[in-house]
Formats: C-alpha cells, sequence, structure tokens
C-alpha cells in the first residue's frame, strides 16, 4: 500500500526556491514566548512535516505565518515576496491556505456550498491576481461547478454532499476543510492535524492524497499528531518544543535524534517502546499506531 | 482665568461621575464577558429609587444613600445576573447585546410607569451651600465628593484585582470559566458578585448625577453612551483607560459648554447641542485610531437550528400571499385601523433591513431609525414631488452614510459596531434632526410617492405599496442569500477566520453588508409618505426595531415581518386596550398601555431562554403548509371566504378577527397532519384526523358566530377572549389528533459525535450505527436478542 503513491521526493519541481520561507519568527504573549526564533523551508512539491509535544508552539506558528496573529518579530515569505506586513486575507490571496486544529467549517452550509465559497471567495479575487492552479485537477482548468463536484469527489465526500456541516463528525468535517481551502487553490497548504478523526484507512487514503497534491507542484506543512502518517509522507520534519526548533531533517534523522525523544517522552526517555513501535511501524507498514500527544506512550 | 479654572472644575466633576460609570462597566465586561448595555439604566434605576427613599419617604442622607448603593443595587445586578446573563453566556455577540439593549428599554419603560415623568422630581444636592475657596473660584463641596469618590473606587478596584482573591477569581473566570469550576472557583457566584458590584458603581454614578441634573429617565440612561465612549478609551477592559477617558470627554464637554457660543453655526447646523454630542464624536475618533481587531480560531459552534434558506419559488408566493393578505385586511379596516398596521407595515420595512445584517452576516445595528430618517429628510427636501428616481437618490445617499458610519467599527469585533450605532443614533439627534434647519417644528412630512398618475395619498394605497416593497426585497434578500455574496455572508458569521485565510476582505464584505442595511432602512423613510417626529429618529426609537427584529428571528423574512409587526402592534394593542379597557385591565393598578411601554424590552429579554427568535419555532408549524399543496389551498380559500364573508357584510368585522386569528393559530398549523397521508415516525395509533378537523371547523364556526361586536363592550375583553378561544382551539385540537406538528420535522441525519449527547438514542441511531460498523440488520438484531429479550422489547430511546 505504501507503495502506491508517489513518493514527494520523487517530484520533479521539488528542487525550485521554498514556496514558503519563515525566518526567525518569535511570538509572546505577554511573558510567555510562545514560539522563539523559528525557522522553516516548506519547498514546493513536498510535505513538509512540523511536529512536537501539545503546546510547542506549533498552531501559533500557522496563526503567524498566515497573519492571524501578528508575530513580535520574524520574516515571512511567500514565493521569495516579503508578506511580513500584509494582513490574512492579503496573504491568502498570495497563496497561503490552511485548515484549522479547532475546527472553523461554515457549519450552517452544506458541504458543497463550504467548497463552493471557497471557489467563490477566490474568484473574487483571482481576476486581480492570479491563483496558483488546481493541483487536485493536476493544474487543468474546470469549471467552477466542476471543480467543486473533483473536490467533492476525491476527499470522499460525495455521499454526505448537501449535508450542513455542522451535522458531520469531526474527521469529515476536517475533509471539508481541506476541500474549502483546496478551493482557494493555494500554492503553500499548511495543515494543523488534518488525519485527527480519521480511521486508519482514512489515514492511509489521506496520505496517499497528500501525496497527489504534492506532487503536482504543492507545497504543503503538515502539523499531525499522527506519527505514523507523518513518517510515512513527508520529505522532511522540523520538530518544536516549548516553542524552539530542536530538530530538522529527514523522518529517519529525526526519529533517532535524542533531543526528540527526550522531548517526547518529557525527560527520561526510558519508556521508548511507543515511539520505538511508532517509528518503526512507519518505516515498514502501517501501523495502528496514533498518539496524540506527550502523555499518550505512558 | 477664573472661568477656564469653574470649567475645569465643573469638567473634572463630571469626569469623576464617568469614571465611576464606566468602572462598572469595565468590571461586569471583564468579568462575565456581557456587555451591559443596560449600565446606564441600572444607574437610572438606582437615582429614582434614591429619590423615592430620601424625597419621598423621608430617609436621611447617609442611610438612603447606604440603602441604594450598598444594598439595593447589589442585590438588583446580582438577581439580573442569575436570572437573565447567566442564560446568555456563550450565546452569540448578536443575543447578548439585544439582551442588555432589551433590558435597557425594559427598565426604562418600568421606570416611567413607577415614576410617571409629568411629575417633576428634584434631588437635594449633597451638602447644599458648602463651598470651598480654589485659587479664587468657589467649589460646591458636592463636587469635591465625587473627585473624591472617583479615586476612592480607582484605589478599591485596583486592590479587589491585584489583591484579593475575589478579585483574581473574577478575572479568571472569563478567561475560563469551566477550569476556574475545575480549580475549585464558583464561578457563577463569582459572576453574580461581579454584576452586583457593577451595579453598585452604576448606582453611584446614577445618584451624584441626579444631584447635578433633573431626574429623567431617558437622559439618565442615555448617558450610558458617555460611558461608552469613555470606556472604549481603555479598549472597555482598562480601569485606567477608562478614567483618561473620562477626564478627556469631562474637560471637553464642560469647555464646549464655556467657551462655544450656543449661537454659532457651521452652515445649516448650529452647535448649541455639540457638548450632547461629544461622546458620540470622541467614540468615532477613538474607534479611528484603534489597531485592527486580531483575528481568533476558536473552534466553531454547532447551530442548534440552521435556518433553511426558501426557495425562491416559495419566497415569490409568500410574497405574493402578502400583498393580498395585507390588501384584504386593510380593505376592511376603520380609517384609523389602517393608519397604525400601515405603520406597522412600515416598521417591518426596517425590520427587514436588519435581515442581511443581522441574519445573514452577523453583525448588528442600534440605529436603523436613524437612517430611516435620513432616508425621510432627504426625501422631504429632494422629492417633494414623490418621483421614484428621487428615493434611487435617497437610498444611495444612505447607503453611503452606512458604510462612513460603519467602517471604523467594523474592523472591530460586533460589540463596537453596536457602540458605534449607538453613538452615531445619539450624534444625528443632536447635530441633525434637532436643528431647525433641517426638521422645522420637530416634525418632517415626508412627500407620498407618486408614480405617474397614480399618486400614493390614501393610507389603503400606502399599505399596499410598502407590502409590495416589502415581498419586492424581501424576494430580493432571498435572492442574495442564495447567491454567492449571500453564502459568503453566511461563511463570515460562522468563521471570520476562515473566510480571512480564504482570502476573503471581512472589513469591505462588512462595510457592504452594512451599506446595503443601512439603504433598506432609508428607503423605508422615504417611502413612508407619512410625517415623523423628530424624535421617531433617536436611538430610544432605534432600539426596539433591533430587539424586535431579532425577537422575530432574524434569519427569515417572515422573522424581520414578525418583528415589524410585533413593533405596530404594540401601539395598535395601546389604542384597543385605551379605548375602553381600562378599570377592567387594570392589575396593581397599572393601565394596560404602561406595561405594553415595556413589553418590547420583556420580550427581548426571553431571548436569553429562546436564542433563536419566535420566526423559527413558529415556522415548524407553518412551514409543513408550505411543503403540503392541499394544506396551502385550504388556507388560502378559508382565508378568502372570511374576507369574502365580512366584505359583503355576511360577518362582522369582530367576528372576522376572531375567527382569522382561530384559523391561523389553530387551522392552519394542523392541516397538514390533516391532510396530508404521510404519517410522522414512530407513530404508534393513526392520528384522529376526521375528529380533529370537525373541531377545527366548530371552533371557526363559533369563532364567526360569538356577538363579539353587541356582547363585549371592552376591546380589550374582545382580544383577550379571541385570543383564549385560539389559543383553546389549537390546544383541544392537538389533543383530539394525537400528533404534535414538531413530529413531521425531518430529521437531519444524526451526527455520531452527538448520539446520545444531544438527544436520547433512537432505534434508526442503532441501525445506522450497525450500518456504519458493516454489519448487517439482521446480525444486529441477533445481537439485540442476545442481550436479553426484555431488553430487545424495550425502543432503544427507554434505554439510557
Amino acid at each position: 500500500m505504501s507503495a502506491s503513491f508517489p513518493t514527494a521526493a520523487a517530484s520533479p519541481v521539488a528542487a525550485a526556491a521554498p514556496a514558503l520561507r519563515v525566518r526567525d519568527l518569535s511570538v509572546r504573549f505577554g511573558g510567555h514566548l510562545a514560539v522563539s526564533s523559528v525557522d522553516l523551508d516548506v519547498p514546493a512539491g513536498r510535505i513538509s512535516g512540523l511536529i512536537g509535544p501539545n503546546g510547542a508552539g506549533k498552531t501559533t506558528t500557522f496563526n503567524a505565518i498566515c497573519g492571524v496573529i501578528t508575530p513580535t518579530s520574524g520574516q515571512v515569505e511567500l514565493g521569495g515576496d516579503d508578506v511580513s506586513k500584509l494582513s490574512t486575507h492579503q496573504r491568502a490571496r498570495r497563496g497561503i491556505g490552511r485548515t484549522f486544529q479547532r475546527l472553523e467549517v461554515f457549519s450552517s452550509l452544506s458541504v458543497r456550498d463550504n467548497v463552493r465559497v471557497g471557489l467563490e471567495i477566490r474568484q473574487s479575487w483571482s481576476r486581480r491576481r492570479a491563483a496558483a492552479p488546481q493541483f487536485l485537477a493536476g493544474g487543468a482548468e474546470l469549471s467552477a461547478d466542476d471543480e467543486v463536484a473533483l473536490i467533492i469527489d476525491r476527499l470522499g465526500l460525495v455521499e454526505v454532499a448537501e449535508v450542513p456541516v455542522g451535522s458531520l463528525p469531526t474527521g469529515q468535517a476536517r475533509k471539508v476543510e481541506l476541500g474549502r481551502a483546496l478551493a482557494a487553490r493555494p500554492s503553500v497548504l499548511l495543515l494543523d492535524e488534518p488525519a485527527s478523526g480519521l480511521d486508519e484507512q482514512e489515514s492511509v487514503e489521506f496520505g496517499a492524497l497528500l501525496g497527489t497534491l504534492a506532487a503536482s507542484g504543492l507545497a504543503i506543512l503538515l502539523v499531525e499528531h499522527d506519527i505514523a502518517l507523518v513518517m510515512r509522507v513527508c520529505s522532511e520534519l522540523s520538530v518544536l518544543n516549548f516553542g524552539q526548533l530542536i530538530a530538522h531533517g529527514t523522518p529517519e534523522q529525526v526519529q533517532s535524534n535524542a533531543a526528540v525523544l527526550d522531548a517526547y517522552l518529557g525527560g527520561g526517555g526510558n519508556d521508548a517502546t511507543a515511539v520505538e513501535r511508532a517509528a518503526v511501524d512507519a518505516g515498514v507498514n502501517v501501523s495502528d499506531t496514533s498518539w496524540s500527544g506527550p502523555g499518550a506512550p505512558s | 482665568m477664573d472661568k477656564f479654572l469653574t470649567f475645569t472644575i465643573a469638567g473634572l466633576s463630571s469626569a469623576a461621575i464617568y469614571a465611576i460609570a464606566a468602572s462598572g462597566l469595565v468590571v461586569t465586561y471583564t468579568t462575565s464577558g456581557i456587555f451591559n448595555f443596560a449600565h446606564g439604566a441600572f444607574g437610572m434605576m438606582a437615582a429614582f429609587t434614591y429619590w423615592q427613599v430620601h424625597v419621598a419617604w423621608g430617609v436621611p442622607t447617609i442611610p438612603a444613600v447606604i440603602l441604594v448603593v450598598f444594598v439595593i443595587a447589589p442585590i438588583f445586578g446580582a438577581v439580573i445576573e442569575r436570572v437573565i446573563m447567566r442564560g446568555i453566556e456563550g450565546a452569540s455577540d448578536v443575543v447578548k447585546i439585544v439582551v442588555t439593549v432589551s433590558l435597557m428599554v425594559a427598565l426604562l419603560g418600568i421606570a416611567q410607569v413607577i415614576w410617571p415623568q409629568n411629575v417633576s422630581r428634584p434631588v437635594p444636592p449633597f451638602f447644599e451651600g458648602r463651598f470651598v475657596e480654589l485659587f479664587g473660584v468657589r467649589v460646591p463641596w458636592a463636587r469635591l465628593m465625587a473627585l473624591v469618590i472617583a479615586l476612592v473606587v480607582a484605589g478599591g478596584l485596583k486592590l479587589l484585582f491585584t489583591r484579593t482573591r475575589l478579585g483574581i477569581a473574577m478575572r479568571a473566570v472569563v478567561d475560563d470559566r469551566s477550569l476556574l469550576q475545575l480549580n475549585g472557583g464558583r464561578p457563577g457566584r463569582t459572576a453574580m458578585l461581579s454584576w452586583g458590584l457593577g451595579a453598585g458603581l452604576a448606582a453611584i454614578s446614577g445618584v451624584l448625577y441626579s444631584t447635578e441634573q433633573t431626574l429623567s429617565a431617558i437622559t439618565l440612561t442615555l448617558l450610558v453612551v458617555n460611558t461608552y465612549a469613555v470606556a472604549v478609551v481603555g479598549r472597555l477592559r482598562s480601569l485606567p483607560g477608562a478614567f483618561l477617558g473620562a477626564v478627556i470627554l469631562g474637560l471637553a464637554q464642560s469647555y464646549v459648554t464655556g467657551y462655544i457660543n450656543p449661537g454659532l453655526t457651521i452652515g445649516p447646523i448650529a452647535l448649541g447641542n455639540l457638548a450632547a454630542a461629544l461622546p458620540a464624536i470622541m467614540l468615532f475618533i477613538v474607534l479611528l485610531v484603534q489597531p485592527e481587531e486580531r483575528l481568533r480560531a476558536h473552534g466553531v459552534e454547532r447551530p442548534r437550528n440552521p435556518i433553511r434558506v426558501p426557495s425562491q419559488t416559495v419566497a415569490i408566493v409568500g410574497g405574493v400571499a402578502l400583498v393580498v393578505v395585507l390588501a384584504a385586511l386593510g380593505s376592511l379596516m376603520s380609517a384609523s385601523d389602517l393608519v397604525l398596521v400601515t405603520k406597522g407595515a412600515g416598521i417591518a420595512l426596517v425590520t427587514l433591513s436588519l435581515v442581511p445584517l443581522t441574519g445573514y452576516a452577523g453583525q448588528i445595528s442600534l440605529a436603523q431609525m436613524t437612517f430611516v430618517g435620513i432616508g425621510a429628510v432627504a426625501m422631504a427636501a429632494w422629492g417633494a414631488s414623490g418621483s421614484p428616481l428621487a428615493v434611487v437618490l435617497v437610498v444611495a445617499v444612505c447607503a453611503v452614510v452606512g458604510a462612513v458610519v460603519a467602517l471604523p467599527a467594523l474592523r472591530l469585533s460586533g460589540i463596537y459596531l453596536a457602540l458605534a450605532t449607538a453613538a452615531f443614533a445619539l450624534f444625528c439627534t443632536a447635530m441633525f434632526f434637532n436643528q431647525q434647519t433641517i426638521i422645522r417644528a420637530g416634525s418632517v412630512q415626508v412627500p407620498p410617492l407618486s408614480f405617474g398618475p397614480l399618486s400614493i395619498n390614501t393610507d389603503f394605497r400606502q399599505l399596499v405599496l410598502t407590502a409590495i416593497v416589502f415581498a419586492l426585497l424581501g424576494n430580493g434578500l432571498v435572492w442574495l442569500r442564495r447567491s454567492a455574496w449571500g453564502r459568503r455572508l453566511t461563511a463570515m458569521k460562522d468563521s471570520p477566520v476562515a473566510c480571512a485565510t480564504l482570502g476573503l476582505n471581512l472589513t469591505s464584505t462588512k462595510v457592504g453588508v452594512f451599506a446595503l442595511s443601512a439603504a433598506i432602512a432609508g428607503a423605508g423613510g422615504a417611502m413612508s409618505g407619512r410625517t415623523f417626529t423628530a424624535d421617531s429618529f433617536s436611538l430610544p426609537a432605534s432600539l426596539p426595531v433591533t430587539m424586535l427584529a431579532v425577537v422575530g428571528g432574524i434569519g427569515s423574512i417572515a422573522g424581520a415581518f414578525i418583528g415589524g409587526m410585533l413593533l405596530g402592534a404594540i401601539p395598535i394593542a395601546s389604542t384597543i386596550f385605551a379605548a375602553n379597557a381600562i378599570g377592567i385591565f387594570r392589575f396593581v393598578s397599572l393601565p394596560v398601555t404602561n406595561v405594553l411601554s415595556f413589553t418590547p424590552g420583556l420580550m427581548g429579554i426571553s431571548l436569553g431562554r429562546e436564542p433563536d427568535g419566535a420566526a423559527p419555532q413558529i415556522a415548524v408549524g407553518y412551514r409543513a403548509v408550505g411543503d403540503s399543496p392541499p394544506a396551502l389551498v385550504v388556507s388560502a380559500a378559508g382565508a378568502v371566504a372570511l374576507w369574502v364573508a365580512t366584505r359583503v357584510g355576511v360577518i362582522t368585522k369582530w367576528s372576522f378577527f376572531a375567527a382569522l386569528v382561530v384559523f391561523v393559530v389553530a387551522v392552519v398549523p394542523l392541516l397538514p397532519l390533516i391532510l396530508t397521508p404521510r404519517l410522522p415516525e414512530d407513530q404508534a395509533e393513526p392520528p384522529r384526523r376526521v375528529a380533529c378537523a370537525i373541531w377545527l371547523a366548530l371552533a371557526t364556526i363559533a369563532a364567526v358566530l360569538i356577538p363579539w361586536a353587541t356582547a363585549i363592550t371592552s376591546n380589550g375583553v374582545r382580544v383577550l377572549l379571541v385570543l383564549v378561544l385560539a389559543a383553546l382551539s389549537a390546544r383541544v385540537a392537538i389533543g383530539v389528533l394525537g400528533v404534535t406538528p414538531e413530529q413531521l420535522r425531518r430529521p437531519l441525519p444524526p451526527s455520531p459525535d452527538l448520539i446520545g449527547v444531544d438527544r436520547p438514542l433512537s432505534r434508526a441511531d442503532a441501525i445506522e450505527a450497525t450500518h456504519m460498523m458493516g454489519l448487517t440488520e439482521d446480525e444486529f438484531e441477533a445481537e439485540v436478542s442476545r442481550a436479553g429479550a426484555d431488553v430487545a422489547a424495550a425502543p432503544v430511546g427507554a434505554l439510557r
């Protein structure tokens, strides 16, 4: 199964300059330094992972990248342009798309309308500033209705397309958020725990979908607690702990990094079985291991 | 120099009162998360209570002050928190604003009932006749005392919030109520204490202010707008900011009074009212310089009752029906009733203006009557011939004004838009509507429209025109809601942050919808063809419009109509009850008309219990009618038959009224159940359709045959008996039928997340879950029977 989808590293687009570049990003909430001097490079055509225990500053980093919060210092570059001074919607128009850890769906609208709103908002600005191609269609141009239908189909939401999102289970609502973000045709997609609420089978399919998207040129930054998924799909990983980057490298390098094991296990590192099992499983086959934070392995 | 010093000291002493009031506002807001629009009304009630205790009952000053400020007011605040505010915790901004605004209107109405306006109530100043010499200026003791009290309040609050356990708990409760509870705090008690404290501070400011000015319920209540302006300086959360704001406003008002000649004019605007407009001006300036609010991603609530958007066909049918029904009713009414109903329909246009703004986009405006006023005044000035083209121009002007007003506040959150619109209403009253050059002698006549040879110069034509305009605009709004822009507004209401991350400019979208709303309200003024007094455009006139629009159920056109008609019904009810009902309808010596004056407020407060408004609930019953063609036909035929019978003189108008009420309340909602073969699920016994139909027919015939016009002399008794008859008929009919309209509701597909949480499990849930697990129904049954025969026989709902 794991060999059936294209691996991101093999993509020909991967060599270009990073689509998203974050330099020296810091966010301070009162006396608490939530994110401290973080650097990130998210290249087009690849899936980069951002992992770390709960409270490490992953969501805050996302919020600062897309302009939902103003960072204390630091720079965000998109396709070589500095977007640090731009508002959220201006950054979105330059190609940042995202999903949310705590659902931000349009709960009174149907699944189809959620996706359609994403597309319509994009249509309202893309006359002035060209949006990225629809990576889900491999860059092919589609009519609006076809594009919405394609997104719903590819995300496996056909059966619930007319259901108000407010009444969907979390896993499906997360797919709706992803579909909505894709309808706006970002060039960089930030995914905040998109697989939580998915079962094992769905998680595998989801990983394959991300692989397809990256293969057509989308830059993806993935925050995820499903370590098996992360190890399977990411070509590189950054690890945050207490707001600081403590490791960066390929999944293989990161899983053998002592600081990372330490961060996840809260110091001792003597109960490494869960991490090891996750890492091993991730390398070889699909596991049933998905843990949700530093407390889980104990 | 003496003059300067005199005005400085006067300014500082008003600043002290503002600071005390604003600190109360900030305390309740920061500790309960609810911005108390009724804060001024709390102070007003305290001032009147002080007058009652001290002047009317002769209690000496100090015990009277202690009783009012330290006992009555805090208890009152705590009770309000417990009874009303606790219910709206976690509700949307709109509901929170409307509930506190309703409280303000209700208190205003209650105060005017208890302390009628026609009596002068002087409150003796504290330390009368005692002065201190300060730099050659005689300063009354009372002013110094105000300053001292403000300083004591400032110091006391600082100590409370930084040094005491209670104060820290008060700050914690707004950050995370459940966390505080987990840590052993008692959020309920803490919130009651903070409302009690806020009410006490409101009482101090109210009592202090009452000794300086004539005791007037409206003036004291609206003083709260000064308090808003002051509190906004500290972003509604900072006490030092509020104190700074108070000093600025107090001094500015004092110097304007002292140094600007009231006769001075700028163009047609006399500056005599500038001091009254200053808080509004200050509020706008402060809003302009505030940095843009940061967005928050905190997860989206699941809506309790997603409002169904009607199809365009339903909207067109509804629009035609509205015009026909109103025209039919109008042709039967006496001249005086026709005037009232026409005004009610006109107000429905104004409540309609809130549908896109509040219903679709989740924003709020407290100045809709101000836009009506701008429309009316502009039409009177530019459209004397009644040309429809003038209406277009006027509507465009209103849209532009609306956009300009809303822009500074829309960058911020909902509460600021409410504040800014309230300030705009006060500003326009002071600087525009109360100017002799603009509205002469306090009233403005809007020229009736004329379409070529057809002039809308009778009340009946005006009613039909209003109905047509409402139907057209309503249809336009339904179309809008179904368009891309409408979806976007709904999306923005559900999750602003998600919209921004898709590339939507939230501010321009909100400005657009606010302009649309102002334009519709302006059209309501420009096309009204009636005389308005300047008072009708004031803030106290706008508040009930917003309140009742939300009470009606603001997400739907029908809700807007219900809201408008509720508001229109109050003057109608007043005239009916005032005619000859006094003596029967007196309870605790309150004439019914007075009770009606605060009814809108009470209706608004009721939102605390039912945040979705009336329309969605009523709609459950009537929606089924729309889905059932036979029921629609019978409803329409019945109404037309009654109308024809009345028109040709077979039945009296009172019989018509009674039969229509019974028909609409009892017959129509049950028609689909009687006429449609579809049975509700889980219905053990078939409904007794024939028996129910016979009962309803009898009830309607009884309503026609009772000699309402001759047997009963009081209009009030008639209306009451008609309502009782309708309610009884409906209740008995449901009993006879054995099925309620709610059971016809089509269930939404259940969310597995919420199964068993939001309602008991049903058998359908269990079967669906079985399918999801990949089992067949037979396997499910096998499992159930293995669990035990007694369990298998029980409905799943009973297995909790």
